[in-house]
């Protein structure tokens, strides 16, 4: 076995233990193994990438020596390799962004024990992303959720414990019912391996026995995993702790925390159940649904909302939406749309959330829109983030939203029975999106000659405005070049099969 | 169905008892009631596992006697999983039950929905 | 292929240069060389874009791949007849209208983020004339609608945001619609590159020709809110009076335009013979009529000058959008006529109105009487701008309007053929009913009129030569239709 194959096993291990090593460290050392572990494992994804395009195959990695029905794998292609990549993209750029904020959010002394939860939930992430095994991946969604739940309430205001609490009970719910799911399924197959199951699954199907119980075990795994992605009915947490949490955690969560749970279900659909199976299944009609109904809902509830960071929070169930009708198409193309979009939601919400934080804090810390009027002209770094990031989410030509509206569009034109919905649906919804964002940029621009608030100039948060121009050069990249990206996942897609 | 029902008396028990336990977690306002429930939903997971590894007249796998065949022995993954269960489910409660500590300390009750309006009385 | 790329980057580059140095003109003597040097600078940049433009108007001929936004859609430039015609006008229009607000915008704030977006615009409008294919226009088209806004919203009241937003929802909204329609096309054809006659596959059109009209519907629409049409006209008389005169200038002249040029497109992309005698024709041409008629109504009822103008606008587009909507050789000829005819026109009267209201104040046409003694030469020009507008002769106004109306006649349409001429002329007599009132009461305005406290107030040379020039091109494209002609000619032959 090449020594590159022992790069996702290393990565996980590498961020679990400096995690650990993280609590006897003072607050700056620990900042320092925080953001070096990021880049390295960023880096050791980035070289597996390149070797798994050059190989052009995926493989599987055994824990222990045990061969396969009995051990415990871990698999990577090209998705996976591509995901940690940009997962650890993210997260360093969102850590980068609101480091500057972080004396002012969390008590000094317990700022190792932030970095120790980013640590893990960067670990409990790759895990999701990396594992072969259905009761590993459950083991680390727990770990997530406490690591998660860990970053909401590490900054003490009544809100976040509140919002702590609240996102816990949620995210319970989905792993208890994400667990029973995988009890039943494992009870069906006797096995825990994806593909091991995928196999019995297929003979299950083929023979026509225990349809009941199989329907009934992908329903539990799937209403799990979207409860704890905030699809959404179940969003009712999210807007508060998105929208009272540190800036980074805000950042992270929104675009890194429930796309994990998202991928982990892209690899039960094509690894475990299998897509045509899942195909047959009334499953992705619920989700399609689900997805429409978000796609509105969330982006009224942010017109309604007179909080910038609660607005942007909204957005996003407006965003998992896409990604749920994407999935409901139960094409090929609507997979790799709904993919692509997850790359391009985490880009641009955290580069809106680090935005946001700009603008409020130019603005006396106020997120109220009265308050916000004319801050980018205090801020302009973050003025023009935040445009840039709104204008992605709008579908503008150039930035990576519009990319990702024209796969589904496209995706959905392939899809006789529910082309009309979906493309309807994606356009008012683009309107509203167009509402709420281009009202917020206007009113950031919109002078006003008497502010209390005094402005912040580049040699104040040199490092924030490099960070800025960083998110914008990604959403920039994966707006004009898109075609490698889609490539790629559509060849990780082909490897999952 | 119902003999059906008869013959898998402990799956159909733990459905009902996750059943029982996810209603609890969802919809009580008391948050130790809260806690209790999702106790009762893993609990009622656990015992799915245990009932589905247990088959009946074999032993666990240890090996005495001397007997080697595998017909003699039970899948020992499902106890081990059970006991991963634990571990989280364990760990989570601990968790949440520090955070219920916390809000209390704070708004001196233990109904999410009276938190809730004191902190938009709040008004932060 | 450099040339076309600079014609757009330079200006964009120079108008984001202007918005990133971002000082605004303090007052006192170092307020004064701070305005001159961006004055100075941003007549630089028009002058350098202007030529830049021109000689790729007139040397590049091959198209160009820029990148590939994916596999199968490239960022294409070619320059063809009809992309040379409206770059022609936007060319013309927009320098002028620019050194025309050196003087207009003196004492507004904020200039140099009036001339940053301004350049920006110039930059996307030249994009969008020279763009090759239907993603790369609507890539521009967005862009348009997003510089063009805070030129609407730039006195930053409450009324102008408004104002802004609700341009920004209009255009917005239309440009989806119109997206969705891409999709479609995208799917039925073998390529999004701007053809002369229908790109559909056939097999496309017998299979889901039903739909392919209701897209074609849709799209006609949506891109029909950038040019005012009847269901979605409303932004435009909010947007204008709201906006410094200039910007509302080149807004009604040239980006509504755009509008037009938008379904210029779509009718190729979608083939004449596709869509001749069908419902969407129909459908379509008793849209454009209703707009003309109401357009000319409404004007007719404004009190404010500037809002008279916009409604002005709103008909007289649908006077170009009827010409494509026949379908005819001959009306297809007039309406490319009426986009160069109108948007001289339009613009020369817009700042006229701005010439006036910078010197008197004076928004609402009853307060304007007399005003031809005060600033005759303006005045003159708004008269002879006016005739063009309703078609008299010697003017551009009048030949376009003769080949629309010959056009439609010569269709052979049932009932619209013989209606739609009706109502153009039912709708210049309008014209002439909320325009010269203006010339009449400002040149004579009776006996009870106070000459005692009459005061020259022409304006300076600055404002007075933009307007004069656009006058004089109107009346000459009348005067020699032949010169536009070959454009004419030519780009109704490659369209």
């Amino acid at each position: 076995m090449n020594f590159i194959c022992n790069i996702p096993f290393f990565s996980i291990l590498l961020s679990l233990f400096s995690g650990t090593v993280c609590s006897v460290l003072s607050a700056k050392a620990a900042k320092i193994v925080n953001r070096v572990v990021i880049l390295a494992v960023g880096l050791m994804s980035a070289i597996l990438l390149l070797y798994l395009l050059s190989t052009g195959e995926s493989f599987i990695y055994w824990m222990g020596h045990f061969p396969a029905p009995w051990g415990n794998e871990i698999r990577a292609g090209v998705l996976e390799a591509g995901m940690a990549l940009f997962f650890c993209i993210i997260m360093y750029l969102s850590m980068a962004g609101g480091a500057h904020k972080l004396p002012g959010e969390v008590v000094e002394s317990k700022h190792n024990l932030y970095y120790i939860l980013v640590n893990l939930l960067l670990s409990s992430l790759l895990a999701l992303v990396y594992t072969n095994d259905m009761f590993t991946a459950y083991v680390f969604v727990e770990i997530n959720t406490i690591s998660a739940c860990g970053l909401i309430m590490i900054r003490q205001v009544g809100r976040t414990i509140e919002a702590a609490v609240r996102y816990m009970i949620m995210s319970l719910l989905g792993s208890g019912l994400l667990l029973f799911g995988l009890c039943i399924m494992y009870d069906l197959t006797g096995h825990l391996l994806m593909s091991n199951i995928k196999e019995s699954v297929g003979l299950i199907v083929a023979n026509g026995e225990y349809q009941i119980p199989l329907i009934v075990s992908v329903a539990l795994m799937c209403t799990g995993l979207c409860i704890k992605s905030a699809l959404f009915p179940f969003h009712a947490w999210l807007p508060d702790a998105y929208g009272y949490s540190t800036v980074s955690s805000a950042a992270i969560l929104s675009s890194l925390v429930s796309k994990g749970y998202i991928f982990l279900l892209i690899k039960i659909i094509y690894r475990v159940i299998g897509f045509s199976v899942f195909n047959s299944t009334r499953m992705i009609d619920v989700l399609f649904v689900f997805g429409l109904m978000g796609m509105i809902f969330g982006s009224l509830s942010a017109i309604k909302e007179n909080d910038v960071r609660r607005m942007i929070a909204f957005s996003s169930v407006a965003q998992i939406g896409y990604i749920y009708m994407g999935f409901g198409m139960g094409t090929q193309a609507g997979m790799v749309a709904s993919i692509f979009h997850i790359l391009s939601h985490a880009a641009t919400k955290s580069l809106l959330f680090i935005a946001a934080i700009g603008l409020t804090d130019v603005s006396g810390g106020s997120r109220r829109f009265a308050d916000l009027t004319g801050s980018a002209y205090r801020n302009k770094w973050a003025g023009v983030a935040f445009t840039a990031g709104s204008l992605s989410m709008v579908g503008v030509p150039l930035f990576s939203g519009f990319i990702s509206k024209l796969l589904f569009a496209q995706a959905a034109v392939q899809v006789e029975g529910k082309m009309l919905a979906s493309l309807i649906v994606l356009g008012i919804s683009t309107v509203l999106n167009a509402v709420y964002f281009m009202k917020t940029v206007i009113r950031i621009y919109t002078a006003t000659t008497e502010t209390p608030y005094e402005g912040i100039t580049f040699r104040h948060m040199k490092a924030y405005a490099v960070t800025l121009v960083f998110f914008i050069l990604l959403n920039v990249i994966l707006g004009v070049s898109s075609q490698p990206v889609v490539d790629m996942i559509g060849q990780g897609l082909a490897m999952f099969a | 169905m119902g003999p059906n029902l008869f013959a898998n008396y402990g799956e159909a028990v733990s459905a009902i008892l996750f059943c029982i336990g996810f209603t609890n977690l969802l919809l009580q306002t008391n948050l130790i009631k809260k806690i209790i429930g999702l106790n009762i939903m893993d609990s009622a997971i656990y015992l799915f596992l245990a009932e589905k590894g247990y088959i009946t007249g074999r032993v666990a796998p240890i090996v005495a006697d001397g007997v080697t065949s595998t017909e003699s022995y039970i899948n020992p993954i499902p106890s081990g999983l059970v006991l991963t269960g634990i571990v989280v489910s364990v760990s989570v409660t601990a968790l949440m039950l520090s955070l219920t500590i916390r809000l209390y300390t704070r708004y001196h009750t233990l109904d999410l929905d009276e938190i809730s309006t004191q902190l938009k009385r709040e008004g932060k | 292929m450099y040339l076309i790329l600079l014609s757009i980057l330079f200006p964009a580059a120079a108008g984001l240069f202007l918005l990133i140095r971002g000082r605004t003109p303090l007052s006192g003597e170092k307020g004064n060389t701070d305005r001159k040097t961006l004055l100075a600078l941003t007549g630089c940049f028009l002058v350098i874009t202007a030529s830049l433009v021109f000689a790729s108007l007139l040397t590049v001929k091959e198209g160009f791949t820029l990148f590939f936004l994916t596999k199968t859609l490239p960022i294409y430039f070619r320059i063809d007849g009809v992309g040379r015609l409206f770059s022609l006008l936007a060319v013309i229009v927009l320098p002028c209208a620019g050194f025309f607000s050196f003087a207009y915008m003196k004492h507004e704030e904020r200039e140099s983020r009036y001339y940053g977006f301004y350049l920006l615009v110039f930059g996307v409008l030249n994009g969008l004339c020279f763009a090759g294919n239907l993603i790369t226009f609507y890539l521009f088209f967005e862009l348009l609608t997003l510089s063009s806004m805070p030129l609407v919203l730039h006195s930053g009241s409450k009324e102008a945001v408004m104002a802004g937003l609700k341009y920004l929802f209009y255009s917005l909204c239309g440009a989806y619609a119109a997206l969705f329609g891409i999709y479609f096309l995208y799917q039925n054809c073998d390529s999004l590159t701007f053809t002369t006659d229908g790109a559909l596959r056939a097999s496309a059109i017998t299979q889901q020709g039903g739909f392919l009209l209701l897209t074609a519907f849709v799209m006609l629409l949506g891109f029909g809110v950038k040019a005012g049409m009847f269901p979605m006209h409303a932004w435009l008389p909010a947007a204008h009076p709201v906006a410094p005169a200039p910007a509302s200038a080149v807004l009604s002249a040239v980006i509504v335009k755009a509008g037009v040029l938008a379904i210029i497109r779509v009718l190729a992309m979608f083939g004449k013979d596709f869509l001749r005698g069908t419902w969407v024709q129909s459908g379509w041409i008793i849209l454009t009529l209703v707009t003309v008629f109401m357009g000319s109504l409404l004007a007719y009822r404004e009190p404010v000058l500037k809002k008279r103008l916009a409604y002005s606008t709103v008909s007289q587009i649908s006077y170009i959008l009827f010409g494509l909507a026949v379908m005819d050789e001959t009306s297809f000829t007039g309406a490319l006529f009426h986009v160069l005819a109108h948007g001289f026109v339009k613009a020369a009267l817009f700042l006229c109105a701005g010439a006036i209201i910078y010197k008197t104040g004076k928004t609402r046409v009853e307060e304007m009487r007399g005003i031809g003694k005060e600033m005759p030469l303006t005045m003159w020009c708004f008269t002879i701008a006016s005739l063009g507008l309703i078609g008299i002769p010697p003017t551009g106004g009048f030949v376009s309007k003769w080949y629309l109306a010959l056009g439609s006649l010569e269709s052979g349409l049932p009932v619209f053929g013989v209606l739609g001429p009706v109502i153009l002329l039912l709708s210049a007599l309008l014209t002439a009913g909320y325009l010269l009132p203006l010339t009449i009461h400002g040149f004579f305005p009776g006996a009870d009129y106070d000459y005692g406290s009459l005061q020259k107030k022409e304006p300076c040379k600055l404002m007075t030569v933009p307007v004069f020039i656009l006058t004089f091109l109107s009346v000459l494209i009348g005067l020699f239709p032949n010169l536009v002609d070959g454009i004419i000619v030519m780009a109704a032959a490659r369209r």
